[in-house]
């Protein structure tokens, strides 16, 4: 038997079910979750998190192929003098990298110049790219940088606008550095106003509801907080003797995803990360507030939302566990997905906005924006120790064109980087469509990057704290193995732990 | 260049038949123990050395700059609340995990002690988790304690030991239990076999003896094998200590040291400071902090238990 990923992972849940109902026996179960290859399967190494729930439609991408004459014309010809080079990049596996794997091929067959890409959880990359810069070992000529590590890396990267003024052999017509989203490029990648690299990912946090559940109760789509909290404790309530929870959650201790659950309560709840003296401020009566409501939604949510990062969220919502989800908009795609078996019932709407008042960016510290959408982006940079700079730039171009972001939104559903992606007649055609390939989401995410796009701090100490301490003790909270469910005591550890890291590094 | 002659001695004057450089054939220990020195310095000594060297620099995370500063980590270590929980997790870990494996590993190994037909093979068989790697083991684990289609979390809560709110490896009274028993399920047949080597070894004189004057096998079993078996028990609990002590793969898989550091073993720690905060003169301290830790433990095992090598 064979099985496409959506299905098999539709398989091994109906079975889950069918077995947790008694409606198969064990034997019957183990049978079936060997025939969906559990045990040394690609779903095996997505449980240990990290992996983007990416549900791409390739033939989409491919059936709009074929790269713009002009743009091909002058591949091949800045191309020739690195035929037989290889370049390398290491990624995260997120729906546009994924695509651009896909689509490599083309880049490689009008230069010559071989692409390799590594696909590795979001830790991995982390790692990868710290100790390539720390031996300035260029390793790898391309970085992947998620959002929280642009101070970090910003001196390891060379700023494309530069390159593409001071290259102008290497320079692609058409380019247009002026189409990417401004709000985009400042909240992903911009840093003491160089550009590390160019805007290529953008997971924002929307919200998204099960429309026919929250009919079924006649509730109202919320749009603050406290609309939202008394939908997800009634769906509870009604829903989970059926095994529907009112919400879902990305809480996996000592995981980024968890960190980036709890800044949006907290950016939510009127508070920020960093106060304007630079000192922890998660730890006020509003960081605090939003901590405690993020408990109090974890009560109402599956129990395995302790253990899971974004892919498990995903599976959440694609299993019907859960009615509404606050989280990265690139989720919705899947779930609508023909295949899927909640396709047409997820709607998306505008992420939550107050009763509490926004706190100001000039109240917060490290450039940091609070606002009602965090933002998960990343860039993708040249590396300043790279030995092929040249043709990875050429392949940077090619990868940030218009036409390959618009392609990887077409394969994807995720949002594009480009302006002129949202008016592409191939992305319009596609905003009544219900099912794969669907681009109905994308004017509410487009709204969101526009209005309400949060980022995390820009400081060179972020990538560490966000990934280790902050969600490690968040984890001890949520678990109960430490602070007795006290939210005030948990954000004074993690005020005085980051306090210190701010401090050590002479920050302040 | 100098050479040296082998004679072929076939008793009828010799005949040479190979000339090799003399450096080959020397008397001399140097060029014997060259190679291996030379790896032990490179692969072991070296390493250890430059991490020890590192552990006296500060690092400023946003600089990257590293001052040497010889207290600055070592204070910092000493400060700090993670090392000394990931201390109690790690000897708890061992310990825990070793004393089973031990038991489970002499009961096992003297049931397999027989030479009726069809041990051998049940003797091989046992050693199967042995080839399986170990992060191999920690994800086909992680999918069986999964709480909503783990056979093992589903076993749990059919028995009414687990409840459905509380998954295995999320729960902070359950996580580190739960990653012990897959150590177990892996390591316990190399218990197995260096037992059966032990036993197999033993002289049949004694327990003819002792079975004559009317012992029974229990006795038998404290009163001869036990202290007969003594020095390999030590071995093997040393062996098998130090390799507990550095644990990782089993919980960077399951857990990543959670639920929130309730997992967390020394070596879990060194890999988050050095991965997580790219903090390498500390990663590099705590990591010299347990090579320190696991010499001081063994030299008094060793030293209690009189392990000869």
């Amino acid at each position: 038997m064979s099985f496409k990923n959506h299905d098999r992972q539709k398989f091994i849940i109906d079975t889950a079910n069918a077995f947790t109902n008694r409606k198969i026996s064990k034997r019957d179960f183990l049978r079936n979750m060997g025939m969906a290859g559990i045990g040394m399967s690609a779903f095996a190494t997505g449980l240990l998190g990290g992996t983007r729930p990416f549900k791409g439609n390739m033939a989409h991408a491919a059936s709009h192929g074929g790269t713009p004459e002009d743009v091909a014309n002058f591949l091949r010809e800045a191309g020739k003098p690195f035929a037989g080079t290889t370049i390398r990049y290491t990624s995260e596996a997120t729906p546009p990298t994924v695509v651009l794997n896909q689509l490599k091929s083309e880049f490689t067959e009008l230069t010559g110049i071989n692409v390799e890409i590594e696909i590795v959880p979001l830790e991995q990359v982390l790692a990868k790219a710290t100790q390539d810069v720390q031996g300035e070992l260029g390793t790898y000529d391309i970085y992947y940088l998620d959002q929280a590590w642009t101070a970090t890396f910003s001196r390891d990267t060379i700023d494309p606008r530069e390159l593409y003024e001071s290259k102008p052999d290497l320079a692609m017509p058409g380019f247009d550095f002026d189409d990417f989203s401004e709000t985009l490029v400042e909240g992903i990648s911009l840093y003491d106003n160089k550009w590390i690299g160019l805007p290529f990912d953008i997971p924002i946090f929307t919200l998204m509801y099960r429309k026919d559940i929250l009919e079924k109760h006649g509730i109202a789509v919320p749009k603050t907080y406290d609309e939202f909290t008394s939908a997800v404790e009634l769906i509870t309530a009604a829903e989970k003797e059926n095994g529907i929870f009112g919400t879902g959650l990305q809480a996996k201790s000592g995981h980024y995803s968890l960190e980036c659950d709890w800044s949006q309560a907290v950016w939510g709840h009127g508070g920020s990360i960093f106060g304007a003296d630079k000192k922890f401020s998660g730890n006020d009566s509003a960081g605090v507030e939003g901590l405690e409501w993020y408990m109090r939604m974890l009560k109402n949510a599956p129990a395995n939302s302790v253990a899971s990062t974004w892919d498990g969220q995903w599976q959440m919502g694609a299993s019907g566990q859960v009615a509404m989800i606050q989280s990265w908009a690139e989720f919705f795609p899947g779930w609508n997905a023909d295949d899927s078996e909640v396709k047409g019932l997820w709607e998306m709407t505008k992420p939550l906005e107050g009763p509490a008042t926004l706190r100001s960016r000039d109240m917060a510290g490290f450039g940091e924006i609070p606002n009602w959408g965090h933002q998960g982006g990343s860039s993708i940079a040249l590396s300043r120790y790279s030995k092929n700079q040249d043709a990875a730039w050429l392949f940077l171009q090619w990868a940030c064109s218009k036409d390959i972001m618009t392609r990887c939104t077409l394969a994807g559903g995720f949002a594009p980087m480009r302006n002129s992606s949202y008016v592409d007649p191939r992305i319009v055609e596609r905003k009544t469509r219900v099912g794969s390939g669907t681009t109905r989401h994308l004017d509410t995410v487009k709204w969101t990057i526009d209005n309400a796009i949060a980022s995390e701090p820009d400081v060179a100490i972020w990538a560490g704290v966000a990934n280790n301490e902050i969600p490690t003790e968040l984890g001890k909270l949520v678990t109960g193995q430490d602070y007795n469910g006290n939210a005030q005591a948990c954000m004074d550890k993690i005020a005085e732990l980051v306090d210190q890291k701010v401090e050590e590094a002479d920050l302040l | 260049m100098a050479e040296a002659q082998i004679n072929h001695q076939d008793g009828r004057g010799g005949r040479k038949l190979l000339a090799l450089p003399q450096w080959l054939t020397s008397e001399h220990p140097l060029p014997w123990l060259f190679p291996a020195t030379a790896m032990l310095i490179i692969f072991g000594i070296y390493p250890v050395l430059y991490s020890l060297w590192l552990s006296f620099f500060k690092r400023n995370p946003a600089t990257r700059v590293e001052k040497f500063d010889p207290s600055w980590n070592w204070s910092k270590l000493i400060a700090d609340d993670r090392v000394w929980d990931a201390v109690v997790v790690t000897l708890t870990y061992t310990s825990v995990a070793l004393i089973i494996q031990l038991v489970l590993g002499m009961l096992i190994a003297l049931l397999l002690d027989s030479d009726r037909r069809g041990f051998g093979v049940l003797r091989a068989l046992m050693t199967l988790p042995l080839v399986v790697p170990p992060a191999v083991t920690g994800m086909m684990f992680l999918l069986m304690y999964d709480g909503s289609f783990g056979v093992i979390s589903h076993v749990l809560y059919d028995l009414g030991i687990l409840s459905p709110n509380a998954p295995l490896l999320a729960n902070g009274s359950t996580a580190l239990l739960s990653v012990i028993i897959v150590d177990v399920w892996q390591w316990t047949p190399f218990m197995v076999l260096i037992m059966l080597a032990g036993l197999r070894a033993l002289p049949k004189d004694p327990f003819e003896a002792a079975a004559i004057d009317g012992a029974t096998d229990v006795q038998a079993f404290f009163r001869l094998t036990l202290p007969m078996m003594s020095k390999i028990i030590a071995l093997a609990v040393l062996i098998r200590g130090i390799d507990l002590f550095r644990i990782y793969d089993y919980v960077k898989v399951m857990t990543d040291s959670g639920p929130g550091t309730a997992t967390e073993t020394l070596t879990a720690y060194t890999g988050t400071v050095y991965f997580k905060s790219a903090d390498f003169p500390y990663a590099s301290t705590v990591a010299i902090f347990t090579l320190l830790t696991v010499l001081v433990v063994a030299n008094v095992f060793i030293k209690i238990f009189r392990v000869r090598f």
